[in-house]
């Protein structure tokens, strides 16, 4: 059973996705001579962890840190029709994805996540929100051969892929559905097709929608005048990386959420989900910095209501240790926020 | 037929990705065999000029990392791909610049007619920081005479085409053309090599004309995001054109037949000094298995052009 929070709960607390997995797990599972059904049954536990550990930290919505996907592009990909996996391309250094062509029609063959689904809600006692790779981002990540332009593929998976699995997911008890779309804000000038992305993968959904959209560059001024105009209630966007380690709730201090007074400027009402944590460095936050961060934000955005604390994307890159422990001081740094503000 | 050649880093195999991934005792001699297989899949396409496939280079940059008071710093994005390289402080002076470049390449592989890739000064100051050189344009001209010493090394050692790849020219809305002459000046006065400052990642048709007038053997130019009849409609009278027609960034195999009759008809309308027909950026950005295909098809689109 979910635990309902009281509506007037301040800086609500949330992951954004994934979670390194643990060694273990991922020596069952690269293991040949262990079964299907016991690598399964890893993978439930592993799943089960890190429930637990997310409800023990004390985050109001959570998720299974992803524990059963195997990442969030190729993951969803082994299940559209259309797509061909091309082989592995270089992120960086020595990290690589495994990068698909499309080479005919799209087409959505099963909800791929429903037995991920129904495990959380049978075991979470919090919130849940389902993250779901966007329809941008799955083209954006691929090679297309066989749309006629990007717009038109990511039309055709907005409608045909996102759409339907999201309804199935809602069917299943998906309250919260967050589109998670790290490639949306990297090329400014395809900023309506996201737009035209996000609307079409939920038109007619009801549930919560949440849009992730990583930090690319622009500082989010490429997406801040479409967010009015795309159906989400809430962005959980990037700040914390580009923000001092100072504290202080002034504009020198927070100089990495000056944009969310843009977004305001631009007339978007809904809610954020403020980065609070650096998911790129090992050195954890003080309590006290997370409280500043919050207490800038809502300020900035002129209402306590509108703001939800996460850390600025997936913490995959991280130990477990670490990313447990930034967790921990983010839910800490959230509470401290709530008393300063007497909520 | 024209000339030809690829642009930048090679992908690495799936064999090599598996090696660099657990660090494998034998990864040199993996580097250096996927080097040679590179190499000799340049020479069956007949390409005219050949490169290290420097897939041993973790980026464009890091190589520089080696000079004393540079140092890689965070991860960041290559412009608008899904691709990252790591920042440099460069705060030194560069002095001990001079064999950074080639000590990195495999250059007893390569047969005479060999080609190489450097970042031009202007992308190089734009992407990277400085506590040293507070304004860029100084940096970038510091960069320009470290590159220098770099090329007069490299041209010494037979490589006669110098590529300079510029991306930031091509994406950056602004550009200090001023800075990007003066530091091309200092690498390329009293050069023997050629020298192609290549464009991608971004439009640039509104700085064509000013490109034109670069001291540069050449401009090469991607042609999936300037439009051909933009090119077409420029002189290349005195000039060098490479036109980077062959797609890096899709596993979609070009049309020989199509891509011919496009080049004749570029050239012909261009009047180019001399033309190379070349992939439109780093072949990186596709899996092995593909990367090779273009590589095949670029030597046959090059066999059947028009001489220029």
């Amino acid at each position: 059973m979910q635990e309902e929070l009281k509506v007037h709960k301040h800086f609500q607390t949330q992951e954004i996705g994934s979670l390194k997995k643990p060694s273990w797990l991922l020596n069952v599972v690269k293991n040949p001579e262990i079964s299907k059904d016991d690598k399964a049954r890893a993978r439930n536990d592993a799943a089960l962890l890190n429930i637990k550990m997310l409800e023990d930290i004390g985050l109001d919505i959570i998720y299974d840190g992803e524990a059963r996907r195997v990442e969030m592009y190729e993951e969803p990909v082994r299940y559209i029709k259309g797509f061909e996996f091309a082989g592995r391309v270089r992120s960086w250094d020595n990290k690589y994805y495994n990068k698909a062509r499309i080479t005919s029609e799209i087409g959505y063959k099963q909800n791929f996540h429903a037995d991920e689904f129904m495990f959380i809600k049978e075991n979470a006692k919090h919130k849940i929100k389902v993250p779901v790779t966007g329809a941008y981002t799955l083209a954006d990540w691929s090679y297309d051969e066989y749309y006629k332009s990007k717009e038109d593929l990511v039309i055709a998976l907005a409608r045909k892929v996102v759409r339907p699995l999201v309804k199935d997911l809602v069917k299943l008890g998906a309250k919260i559905i967050q589109i998670d779309e790290p490639a949306a804000t990297s090329h400014p000038l395809e900023m309506d097709i996201f737009r035209q992305s996000v609307n079409e993968s939920v038109k007619g959904i009801n549930a919560k929608v949440v849009v992730h959209a990583c930090f690319s560059g622009n500082d989010y001024e490429a997406l801040a005048p479409y967010m009015p105009e795309i159906k989400a209630e809430q962005y959980t966007l990037e700040f914390a990386n580009r923000d001092t380690w100072n504290l202080g709730v002034s504009d020198k201090e927070r100089k990495g959420y000056h944009v969310l007074k843009l977004f305001k400027e631009y007339g978007f009402k809904g809610e954020i989900g403020i980065g609070v944590t650096d998911v790129h460095v090992d050195k954890i936050e003080t309590t006290k910095l997370i409280r500043d961060r919050i207490l800038y934000s809502a300020k900035a955005l002129g209402d306590p209501a509108k703001v939800y604390v996460n850390p600025d994307c997936g913490l995959r890159t991280r130990s477990r240790a670490v990313a447990f422990e930034k967790l921990k001081v983010m839910v800490e740094g959230a509470e401290l926020a709530r008393q300063t503000i007497g909520n | 037929m024209i000339s030809s050649y690829t642009i930048g880093i090679y992908p690495r195999s799936e064999k090599l990705i598996d090696a660099t991934r657990t660090n494998a005792k034998n990864l040199a001699s993996l580097y250096l065999a996927e080097k040679k297989e590179y190499i000799v899949i340049q020479k069956k396409a007949r390409l005219g000029y050949v490169c290290d496939p420097l897939v041993d280079w973790d980026d464009i940059f890091r190589p520089f990392s080696k000079l004393k008071s540079v140092k890689p710093e965070a991860l960041n994005r290559v412009y608008e791909t899904n691709t990252f390289y790591r920042k440099l402080a460069l705060d030194g002076d560069f002095a001990d610049a001079g064999n950074i470049v080639k000590s990195h390449l495999a250059v007893s592989l390569l047969p005479k007619n060999r080609t190489v890739c450097l970042v031009d000064p202007y992308t190089f100051a734009d992407v990277h920081v400085s506590s040293r050189y507070r304004k860029k344009d100084e940096l970038a001209l510091s960069i320009a005479k470290m590159l220098r010493k770099e090329i007069d090394t490299l041209v010494k050692s037979g490589f006669s085409l110098i590529q300079l790849v510029a991306p930031s020219i091509a994406y950056n809305p602004k550009v200090d053309f001023s800075t990007v002459k003066d530091a091309l000046n200092i690498i390329t006065k009293g050069l023997k090599a050629k020298t192609i400052l290549h464009f991608y990642f971004g439009d640039i048709t509104k700085k064509l004309e000013r490109l034109l007038d670069m001291p540069v053997s050449g401009l090469g130019i991607d042609t999936t995001t300037t439009p051909i009849s933009s090119i077409k409609k420029h002189s290349f009278s005195g000039k060098t054109l490479a036109i980077g027609i062959v797609n890096s960034y899709n596993t979609k195999l070009e049309d020989k037949h199509e891509l011919v009759t496009e080049i004749n008809n570029i050239i012909s309308k261009t009047k180019p000094n001399e033309a190379f027909v070349t992939t439109n950026f780093d072949l990186q950005y596709l899996p092995k298995e593909f990367a090779v295909r273009k590589i095949l098809k670029l030597g046959e689109i090059a066999r059947g052009v028009k001489s220029a």
